[in-house]
Parts: structure tokens; sequence; C-alpha cells
């Protein structure tokens, strides 16, 4: 199996991204489509944030970083920011 | 290897959902998690019954007489003991010099099921050995728990696996980690904590009412438990059975919910076409997703005499497991 007919294939990607592009696919990944993601957005006051979207934010992390979160960690999170830093603020620029 | 399933009458449809709790949308959770409706057992009806009822049903066209050994694999017994197995015998009216056990796992069940009815029929303690995986986990969830309760159903199944079966069911990878326990336990019932009828409730981060005495699930935990650990048995039986994923026919997974399984089929590079998502209208049956699966997958043609067939069962414990089956 594999190959050319598999959708949406993940590959991790570990170079350096842009903030305004981890803004982007993190509101495409959260599937908020009203949201205007910026490192302040707090993700507890986003309407209809909840333990799915927890989930979502540990399979965009794994896909996109190689790194696994865990619910504790990601309870601890308040903004935006907070997530990048658990991610390693190394992954990032502006 | 004869497979029939039983489904309670009554329905918990996501509209009910909706009406029961305002703020939740039942047209998100079909979306997401891919389930619409889900069967329920009555208030009087138990996993045993369920049980019975499937049972019966695969014994249609199969000489009752010719089962010797019974396993029951269910996390909701009628009774602390006896075992439901030991009933179970009595109610399909099975001969008595048979073996008949339960073992207490949730979705990897009909896995290790599998399993140990290979072993028996190899070790030749058991000819025609009956399979019986049956939850009503609707039973362990506070009313409340809006997540939980729009994810989980009630259903058997019953599979019968013969002599004839068993060089079709190829090499097994199973696993164990007990660290897992607390990501998906019911705290109170047992001999460790006794139900405490005033135990206080609270409510989680995403509105679901919860109690020691009901089932708790952190459902991100396990998530990550199966990103981790099922692509993992995947390698390992494929291994085991020399074989790769381009040469597997089907791949079945335990149908935990949409957004997982595509997610790990994203993650393992599975094409869509041989992957079974389909829980919209049963929700997570827990041990008997796997059997429902395989059933369905043959009454659709979805899957043919000769194919290779990989089956993943993972979850409470933690446990998992995966086999390969050849189809006959």
């Amino acid at each position: 199996m594999g190959g050319d007919n598999t959708e949406n294939c993940i590959s991790y990607k570990t170079m350096i991204m842009k903030n305004n592009d981890f803004f982007r696919e993190l509101k495409e990944a959260l599937e908020f489509e009203d949201v205007e993601f910026t490192e302040k957005t707090e993700f507890r006051k986003i309407d209809g944030y909840d333990s799915l979207h927890v989930m979502m934010i540990i399979a965009f992390v794994d896909s996109r970083f190689g790194k696994r979160l865990t619910a504790r960690q990601l309870f601890n999170i308040t903004d935006v920011r907070s997530l990048m830093e658990l991610i390693g603020l190394e992954n990032f620029e502006e | 290897m004869i497979i029939e399933t039983f489904f309670p009458r009554e329905k918990l449809t996501n509209s009910d959902l909706e009406k029961l709790f305002p703020d939740w949308s039942g047209a998100k959770i079909e979306e997401k998690v891919g389930i619409k409706e889900r069967h329920i057992a009555e208030e009087s009806e138990t996993a045993l019954d369920l049980a019975i009822k499937a049972s019966n049903q695969a014994l249609r066209n199969f000489d009752k007489t010719r089962i010797d050994f019974v396993l029951l694999c269910t996390q909701s017994p009628d009774y602390l003991l006896p075992t439901s197995a030991c009933i179970l015998q009595d109610k399909l009216g099975l001969r008595t010099n048979i073996g008949a056990l339960d073992f207490n796992l949730g979705c990897s069940g009909f896995i290790y099921g599998l399993a140990l009815a290979k072993s028996l029929i190899k070790t030749e303690l058991a000819t025609n050995v009956l399979l019986v995986t049956s939850e009503t986990y609707s039973k362990h969830l506070h009313p409340d728990d809006r997540s939980n309760r729009s994810i989980f159903g009630d259903a058997a199944a019953a599979t019968i696996v013969s002599s004839t079966d068993i060089e079709n069911i190829l090499e097994f990878d199973l696993g164990t980690d007990g660290q897992g326990m607390d990501n998906l336990i019911i705290m109170n019932g047992g001999m460790r904590n006794k139900l405490d009828p005033s135990e206080t409730n609270w409510v989680d981060e995403s509105g679901n009412a919860r109690s020691n005495n009901h089932l708790f699930m952190n459902g991100p935990e396990i998530f990550n438990f199966t990103i981790e650990k099922v692509p993992l048995v995947v390698e390992n039986v494929l291994k085991k059975n020399n074989t790769t994923l381009n040469e597997i026919d089907y791949v079945i997974f335990h149908q935990a919910n949409k957004y997982i399984l595509n997610y790990l089929r994203m993650k393992m590079q599975i094409p869509k076409e041989k992957f079974y998502i389909n829980m919209v209208s049963t929700g997570n049956t827990v041990s008997s997703t796997i059997p429902i699966a395989l059933k369905d997958c043959r009454d659709q043609n979805l899957i043919k005499e000769g194919d290779r067939v990989l089956i993943v069962g993972f979850g409470v414990g933690y446990s998992w497991g995966g086999t390969i089956l050849r189809i006959a």
C-alpha cells in the first residue's frame, strides 16, 4: 500500500516555520474559520474549543513537527505563544 | 469463520443529544467523529442478553453440540461472579463438558479472543470456539457526559472459530502497558474503591459531567497512545508475517472514532479505498467494532475470498494487538 493514491499523506517538516504560516496552518488544523490566530489568541476563549481540539493540536504538532505533546502539557497552555514555547521557539521565525 | 452481530433496539441519535445538550452540535460530531446514532441497551438489558442474542444468530446454521469452548469478552458482566460465560453456556444450551471463561478487555478484546481461540485449537483443547464480544458501555457513562455518550454504542458479536479457520488466522503481535490505566478507567465499583453513592460530580473543561462512579476517558492522551502504538503494531504484524502493507488487501482498525482513524490512515499512508471507516449508525462498540466491520465488509463485498485483511485493536489497559486474516 501507500504511494500515489494516498490522500493527505503526512510528512514531517523539520524546517523552521514562519510565525504567520504557523498561525494559518493552526487555524486550518483546528477548523476555526472565523478566528484569526496570533500569538495572543487564547484557546479557551475560542467559542467551541474542547477536548477534540486538544486532539487536533496533538495531531497538528505530531504531523508538522514530529513532536508528541501530552494532554497534561496541553492542559497548561493558555495562548498560541505558550503552544509555540512547548513546540520550541527555535522552530519559528518572524 | 461465522460472524453474527446484535444491536439493542433502542437508539440514541445526534438529534436526541442536541435536545439534551442545547449547545452541542450533532452535525459537528457526525463530521468529526463519524457517528450519527448509536444503539443503547435498555435498563434491564445486559451485555449477557446481547451476547445470547448474537450467539443464537451465529448458531442458527451451526450444530451447537460441536461448540467446545466459550470465550466472552466483556467489561459489563451481569455479576462479579459467576462469570457471564458460564451463564451463557447454560442459556445457549451448550454441552457441559466444555470450557467457558470471561476475559476483561475493551477495544483490543476481539484480537485477544482470536489469539486465545487459535491457541486453544492448536493445543487441541478445543475444536470449535464460540468467541463473543459484548459491551454496554452506556451503563458506565454519566448521564451528563456528552462526549462519551456521543462516542460509545452498545452491541455484541459472536464469532465461531473452528479448527479449519486457524490456518487463516496468521501471526499476532500483542502489547500491554498498564501505565495507561488512568486514562480510561472506571475508578469505583471494584474492590480497590467501592461504588460511592455520595461521590461528587465535577465538570471538565469541555463541559462534561464526571464522577469516579462513571467511565472516565482522557481522549487526548488515548489519542497519543494510538498514534504511538498503532503504527508499531502494524509494523510488527507485517514483519511477523513476512509481508508488507502493499500486499494487504484491506485494513480494519478498531473503530474508535473517525478523526483518530483518518489521522492514523494518513500517518501510515494507507489508501482510503483499502481502509475501513464506518461507525455512523453504531458508534464505538468497544470490543465488537472489528467483528462488526468484518461482517459488514463481507456483506458489502468489500473483502472477498483470498484477501488478506489486517486487523488491529487498541484501547483500555492500555492493551493492543493485531493480526492478519486470510478470508476463506
